[in-house]
């Protein structure tokens, strides 16, 4: 047989792992590390990639260390710091695992070449040092048995080894000198501890002759001991010129010891070294659990310089610093976090008497702004972008503060007194800003000059709220500006507002008075935001969209002016009874959407709606002719529930209908925060002291990510800025260089389709979804011909991890408005499931985004649904114990995709199989129908022919179920379904981690033929093949399943089977925690191995295959593996010779 | 969530404190024992790496019996303290070091020992690479110590990581046993990458003198017999082991497990001693850790000697992640 003398070959196409490696060069490039591949980025003006290449193949990189290009002079205490520059070429040792290699930089930084082949050392390498003081430039590497090698670099020969008395596992090390001879090794032990000794100082030193591999010496007494950590030590590093150790440890602390000059003729150091600090500050292992990197202040007696914030979930994985260059003031630091992304922070120090330090100043704490005038301020506006900020106090004072110094612009009457709302607006260029008072009063003046102000009555009782809205008709034409005055009753007066100016009394404002809005009734019926969007459905329409105190969203339409009354159908019969002046009602109300305590804001980009309220919630909205439908919910961090604004990140106006990246700004507990949800990160916090304030947040000039702005607040009757006002320069900028994925592991991956950019077919991306233990869903671009990854949408409504994920295809149905899009996009229902039994379902738009050039995802939720939604809304749920099982889905499949509904069966850990239906129109999910025969932890299902699911258990058994009673029950009531399943085959040993079934049918025979592969616990891969009969006796059917055949590989993978996926008829790729991604296929004659490659996804939990488009059948598909990262594969068939593997054991049932 | 959700989530923790064993590992050697065996003959049984154990207290109930058998010795080594249990000697030591071999021998009265059984896990880092090989590490010095304390025909149970070298832990002890097999009982979860090598029949290579100044080194990958990639690899046979009928470690179950019984929170049999984390955690408790604006609260004596010159230079802080 030719076929099974083909063998498929593994080709690597992108990868996401943790960054473990980080390096400067210079000021100039950063070198970074991420599984075997090393990435060069240049940091001159915007950063960017610039070369990458993958050189430790199996092996991790764990270390970058560039060798001096100047030999010091060993006696030379300080080192001098002779920056090579960039017209040279940089050598570079590239450690991790056992390898060892050595890579050339090209000039200027053109690229990555290959200076020597892999060595593979026979310890792990925990640290590299070039020793310059040698003849020529040896390697020094010290191992994890603490011992030390001398290596001679080009050829990889080791010219001595040299292990300690002290026999121990180091978790960490350090090789410091420029000699063997006087090197010292710094080891952080098993045992807690940090141990000294010289591995150049024993015996007869190093008269190791070119014949013997390595001589044997004596081994090395430890010279120095510190004591005091109180877990392992994972981290170390030496500042020579101070005689510093710092070491960081699985206790959480790091210290920091006075050892003296190590190596050279300092020896091991001071004879009695001392800790000088322990910092306690992390929230987690000072491995960068908690995502912190903290600068420590050495002045300021252990505190905590300045904390930079990154990574989500997963932590911070490697770090490294870039040498100050001379005459400049700062430097860079690199994060490198577990979840695959880099930042760079740009930190600036302060210098003083020429000698550096690493402090951040002071200055950045928070300062008055040394409000004087006449009461107390209750609310703070900023004006102009700038510096300028506007104040109205409880005595009915407006001032301005300008230039440093504050100056009264307005003094209402006493009617102005104790309580006053303000809001500004720039019309025509002009500031005008309207001043609310307790009797109904509104005074409209321009800041400029306030004697050409109007006062309007706009209600009998108190005004609770002003608004100005842009009413504008078309994207690009500049509107008017309205004023809306919210007072008693649910009535909103409204009136256009234009500033007009007089030769004699300069400006004046013209007001017209419009028809007002009313609210719903309801206890606290005031208006707190307000927009205008207009939408084409015919004509272009002005629609208003408000929120309320009581949590609604309100859809309003202006009363049709005279001259368009062209449809008399459209009228409202009650308008014209009730005449022209009568307050206009909603049209559409979603009620209380945003809870109890109210909307917060309303604003409009792109022609879609952002609604923030104080129950936590972002709540994207699409608008209709007369309705209003939440699309999309986001949520910030866990207990920051009240959420003021939604600052947008993208200026431009234009573009197309999907939604607009924009941070979410309120106040978690005590903190002003910016929240990003797509990096699911604070980007700004200020401590204000929490909700119920004014504030005003500029963002500073030429900052497009906002993170750099500053906070305008009232505390303690005063008003505060979060930093200094005069300051223009910003002390740290972050960076993101490379997004991060999920952080944690990632369990699940569905592939959605592949989307080529308008006019050029040749860049192609694959969408991807993925979702993982930090309870997102993520949307991913990935194209594979560059390995560049992209973070379309992420998705944070899962409360607990997400294990599983269904997708079905949709046609592009989406927005009919922008049908010029519906070629280049497409749509899916994607289904997410996983702990505390929770099911989500969203609509997901793929498409393109002409304006940053790269595919864009519009997310729709349709549903949610959990088992123990009733538990939630008891009352007293605190005072009792929840007895039922904490039930996590574990696996997820597609059991019939129809038009209104979407079956889904799903695999719960409560022993129970059960059947959802998902309504896409209805928006509901059902449970249909469930059953315990299991009685064990159900792992995986799979559907086939619509009418079975085949239930997985950790017992290794699989059953097949006839489902058919259940899909034909549907329009009952009551839910039949089968008790027990029709077939049941042992299979393996323990738990079946995964089940494909493969959806081909016979031709020679009527009946079905089911191919079905497992991968179990125990490393097992099996294929049977089951005819299904349909049994017609009596009335009823009843399905017959027969086990035709049965092969089996035993130990197709050292480690359990996790992953599984069909590449094409009979062939499949497993992945397995033992980092292999195998791919086999079935023959007549047993399943044969067809390849193999290692993957550098750690824990892989999900498989995924496709065939490439282009490709033969037989050859191109991709396979992408998900774990600690994700990586694509790409696999191609050569001839090769025939390998038989695996044994047969075919039976007859 | 609330402290009874761990009771939900794992039926094992929930069972190890109603039978009071201090971890719920216990239930994965009394599996082991239920297929292998292991505790057959036994009168002279080491347990390495023994905190907070939950081994040594299998051992005990198992080899010793109710009545108190005095022909019955257990060692349980750890470099941490751990609560006494009946009938198992303490050695604080580290496995490691060839006077532990000794001592154990001592214990024993110069005879060698009948089982030996290891059920240490190193402080992980997170990173799978670096965990994998220290676990490793573990193995083989708990493999090394074995070597000298074992009698020939003896039997070694050992934690294993089934990660990407596991094949070469497996070459390894090969050399050392006549049958190696991997075992996973079934209160260790499906999910998790943690097995048992299950070693049988101590028969070391002929002259073989065991030695602990020097560390087993791993083996490496080769092209005949355990390829990185291809189909040639050391793999040994796999065993589930436990009761069909045992309870399932990965499902949930509900906290009223038998009508005829209330449940109630149990609280841990043997909360865990001194953890490194634990100054941080009291520190993060009491908000004392630093933050901009102010310094942790320092804990520590041993900063007496703080007189440096603050006017240090601090300008060459190249840094790497190490």
């Amino acid at each position: 047989m030719t076929s099974a003398e083909s063998c498929t070959v593994l080709e690597s196409c992108a990868l996401v792992a943790p960054v473990t490696a980080l390096e400067f060069l210079r000021d100039d490039y950063l070198l970074t590390g991420e599984g075997p591949i090393l990435t060069l980025f240049s940091l001159e003006g915007s950063p960017r990639l610039r070369a990458s290449q993958n050189v430790l193949q199996n092996f991790r990189i764990h270390g970058i260390r560039p060798k001096p290009q100047t030999r010091h002079d060993a006696h030379d205490a300080k080192p001098n710091p002779d920056q090579p520059t960039s017209d040279e070429i940089t050598e570079l040792a590239i450690f991790g695992g056992k390898g060892l290699r050595l890579i050339n930089v090209s000039p200027c930084g053109r690229g990555l070449e290959v200076a020597g082949p892999l060595m593979e050392l026979q310890d792990w390498v925990l640290d590299v040092s070039w020793l310059m003081d040698e003849p020529c430039p040896l390697l020094g590497v010290s191992i994890a048995h603490n011992a030390a090698i001398l290596l001679e670099p080009q050829s990889g020969k080791v010219l001595s080894l040299c292990s300690c008395a002290e026999a121990c596992l180091l978790y960490s090390a350090l090789l410091i000198g420029q000699s063997w001879e006087e090197s010292v090794l710094v080891g952080g032990t098993v045992f807690n501890q940090l141990v000294l000794w010289r591995p150049g100082r024993t015996g007869t030193g190093r008269q190791c002759q070119a014949g013997t591999q390595a001589c044997a010496l004596t081994d090395a007494q430890v010279e120095r001991r510190l004591l005091g950590h109180s877990g392992v030590i994972f981290s170390l590093f030496y500042l020579q010129s101070s005689g510093w150790l710092a070491s960081a440890s699985d206790d959480r602390s790091v210290r920091l010891w006075h050892v003296g000059e190590l190596s050279g003729s300092g020896g091991c150091g001071v004879e009695v070294p001392t800790c000088l600090r322990v910092l306690y500050g992390h929230q987690a292992r000072v491995a960068g659990e908690d995502g912190a990197c903290l600068l420590w202040e050495w002045e300021g007696e252990g505190r905590v310089g300045r904390t930079l914030k990154s990574h989500r979930s997963g932590g911070i994985r490697s770090l490294a610093v870039s040498n100050a260059s001379v005459g400049k003031r700062s430097r860079w630091v690199a994060t490198g976090g577990a979840d695959g992304g880099v930042r760079l922070w740009k930190v600036v120090e302060q210098s003083t008497n020429s000698e550096l330090k690493v402090e951040v100043e002071k200055e950045d704490s928070q300062m008055y702004l040394g409000f004087e005038g006449i009461g107390c301020p209750k609310v703070v506006r900023s004006v102009g972008g700038g510096h300028t900020v506007v104040t109205c106090t409880d005595q009915g004072q407006v001032s301005m503060r300008q230039d440093g110094s504050w100056k009264e612009i307005w003094h209402g009457g006493p009617d102005f007194q104790s309580y006053c709302v303000m809001e500004v607006v720039c019309i025509q260029g002009v500031w005008v800003c309207a001043v609310g008072n307790l009797n109904g009063g509104v005074q409209v003046f321009p800041l400029r000059q306030p004697g050409g102000g109007t006062f309007l009555q706009a209600s009998e009782g108190k005004i609770h709220s002003l608004q100005w809205v842009e009413r504008r008709i078309g994207a690009c034409s500049r509107g008017s500006w309205c004023l809306l005055a919210s007072g008693s009753e649910g009535l909103v007066q409204r009136w256009t507002v234009e500033v007009a100016e007089n030769e004699e009394t300069g400006l004046f404002l013209v007001l017209r008075k419009m028809t007002p809005f009313l609210l719903p009734p309801c206890a606290k019926q005031w208006l707190t935001a307000a927009v205008t969007v207009t939408i084409h459905s015919g004509k272009k329409k002005v629609l208003w969209v408000c929120g309320d105190r009581r949590g609604s969203l309100l859809l309003y339409k202006d009363e049709k002016e005279k001259s368009q009354r062209e449809s008399v159908q459209e009228e409202d019969t009650q308008e014209s009874v009730v005449g022209i002046n009568a307050p206009i009602p909603a049209v559409a109300t979603l009620f209380g959407v945003h809870g109890k305590q109210g909307v917060t804001s309303v604003c409009e980009r792109r022609g879609v709606c952002y609604s923030t309220g104080r129950d936590g919630c972002v709540r994207v909205l699409a608008l209709n002719k007369d309705s209003l439908n939440v699309r999309r919910v986001h949520h910030a961090c866990k207990g920051m529930d009240w959420l003021e604004k939604v600052l947008f990140l993208d200026y431009s106006e234009k573009g197309t209908f999907f939604e607009a990246r924009f941070l979410m700004a309120g106040f978690h507990s005590v903190e002003f925060v910016l929240w990003d949800p797509i990096r699911q990160e604070k980007v700004f916090t200020a401590a204000c002291g929490g909700g119920h304030r004014s504030w005003a947040y500029i963002p500073s000039s030429g900052d497009q990510t906002l993170e750099q702005g500053t906070l305008i607040f009232i505390k303690q009757g005063t008003i505060m800025a979060s930093r200094s006002l005069a300051s223009s320069t910003t002390e740290i900028r972050g960076h993101t260089l490379r997004e991060g994925l999920h952080g944690r592991g990632l369990a699940c991956v569905c592939r959605l389709g592949e989307l080529s950019k308008p006019g050029d077919s040749s860049e192609k991306w694959e969408v991807l979804v993925t979702g993982g233990e930090d309870t997102t869903v993520n949307v991913l671009a990935v194209r594979p011909d560059q390995g560049t990854v992209k973070v379309l949408a992420v998705i944070a409504d899962h409360i607990s991890n997400v294990r599983t994920l269904a997708a079905v295809p949709r046609g592009a149905k989406g927005d009919e408005t922008n049908g010029r899009c519906r070629d280049m996009s497409f749509s899916t229902l994607v289904f997410s499931a996983g702990g505390r039994a929770q099911l989500q379902c969203y609509r997901l738009l793929i498409g393109w985004d002409e304006q940053t050039n790269l595919p864009t995802c519009q997310v729709t939720q349709i549903a949610g649904h959990r088992l123990d939604e009733k538990w939630e809304r008891r009352r007293n749920r605190h005072k009792t114990v929840k007895m039922d099982p904490e039930t996590r889905y574990m696996s997820m499949a597609v059991v019939q995709d129809g038009v209104e509904e979407v079956l889904l069966a799903l695999a719960c850990s409560d022993g129970a199989v059960r059947i959802f239906s998902v309504g896409e129109d209805s928006r509901k999910v059902e449970l249909l129908w469930e059953s315990f025969y299991h009685q064990r932890c159900v792992l995986s299902v799979a559907s086939y022919s619509l009418e079975d699911i085949y239930g997985k258990t950790v017992n290794g058994a699989v059953a097949l179920w006839d489902l058919t009673a259940v899909l034909d029950s549907k329009s009952g009531d009551s839910w039949l379904g089968p008790s027990v399943p029709c077939l049941s085959v042992p299979v393996h040993q323990s738990g079946v981690n995964a089940l494909v079934i493969s959806k081909q049918r016979h031709q020679q025979t009527p009946d079905d033929i089911i191919t079905m592969a497992t991968g179990g616990d125990d490393g097992q891969l099996s294929v049977m093949k089951i005819k299904v009969e349909m049994n017609q006796s009596d009335q009823t059917e009843s399905l017959c399943p027969q086990l035709l055949s049965h092969w089996s590989v035993p130990l197709a993978h050292s480690a359990p089977l996790t992953a599984l996926t069909t590449l094409s008829s009979a062939r499949w790729a497993s992945a397995s925690p033992d980092q292999r991604v195998c791919v086999w296929r079935l023959c007549d004659d047993g399943l044969h191995h067809q390849g193999a490659m290692f993957t550098h996804t750690a824990d892989a939990a999900g498989v995924w295959a496709w065939q490439r488009e282009g490709a033969n059948i037989q050859g191109g598909a991709y396979v992408v593996v998900c774990g600690q990262g994700l990586q694509l594969l790409k696999t191609k068939e050569i001839e090769r010779r025939k390998v038989v593997f695996g044994d047969r054991n075919k039976q007859k049932m | 969530m609330g402290r009874s959700s761990k009771d939900k989530r794992d039926i094992y923790y929930r069972l190890a404190k109603e039978e009071g064993w201090r971890a719920r590992s216990a239930f994965k050697l009394l599996q082991l024992d239920e297929e292998f065996n292991l505790f057959k003959g036994v009168s002279r049984a080491v347990d390495l790496c023994a905190a907070p154990g939950s081994w040594s207290q299998v051992l005990s109930r198992k080899l010793r019996g109710k009545e108190s058998n005095e022909d019955v010795k257990i060692v349980a080594v750890d470099l941490q303290a751990m609560a006494p249990l009946p009938g198992v000697t303490q050695i604080q030591g580290d496995i490691t070091k060839i006077s532990t071999a000794q001592e154990i021998i001592r214990h024993f009265e110069g005879q060698s020992a009948d089982l030996v059984v290891c059920d240490g896990a190193p402080d992980v880092t997170g990173l799978h690479d670096v965990d994998e090989y220290i676990q490793a590490q573990l193995l083989l010095a708990a493999l090394n110590i074995t070597t000298h304390v074992l009698k020939p025909g003896g039997n070694f149970v050992a934690k294993i990581f089934r990660g990407k070298d596991v094949t070469l832990l497996y070459s390894q002890l090969k050399i050392f046993f006549s049958s190696v097999t991997c075992a996973k009982p079934r209160s260790s979860r499906n999910s998790s990458i943690e097995a048992f090598v299950v070693c049988q029949n101590y028969s070391p290579p002929e002259g073989y003198v065991p030695n602990m100044s020097n560390p087993l080194l791993d083996h490496s990958y080769d092209v005949d017999f355990n390829q990185l990639e291809g189909p040639n690899r050391i793999i040994v046979p796999f065993l589930a082991c436990g009761d069909l009928s045992a309870f399932d470690s990965d499902r949930t179950y509900p906290l009223q497990l038998d009508s005829s019984k209330e449940y109630q929170y149990l609280p841990p049999t043997q909360p865990p001693i001194r953890p490194p984390y634990q100054k941080a955690c009291h520190l993060r408790r009491n908000n004392l850790l630093a933050k901009e604006d102010s310094a942790s609260v320092l804990p520590d004596d041993a900063l007496s000697a703080m007189s440096l010159d603050s006017k240090q230079e601090t300008d060459t802080a190249a840094s790497g992640s190490r």
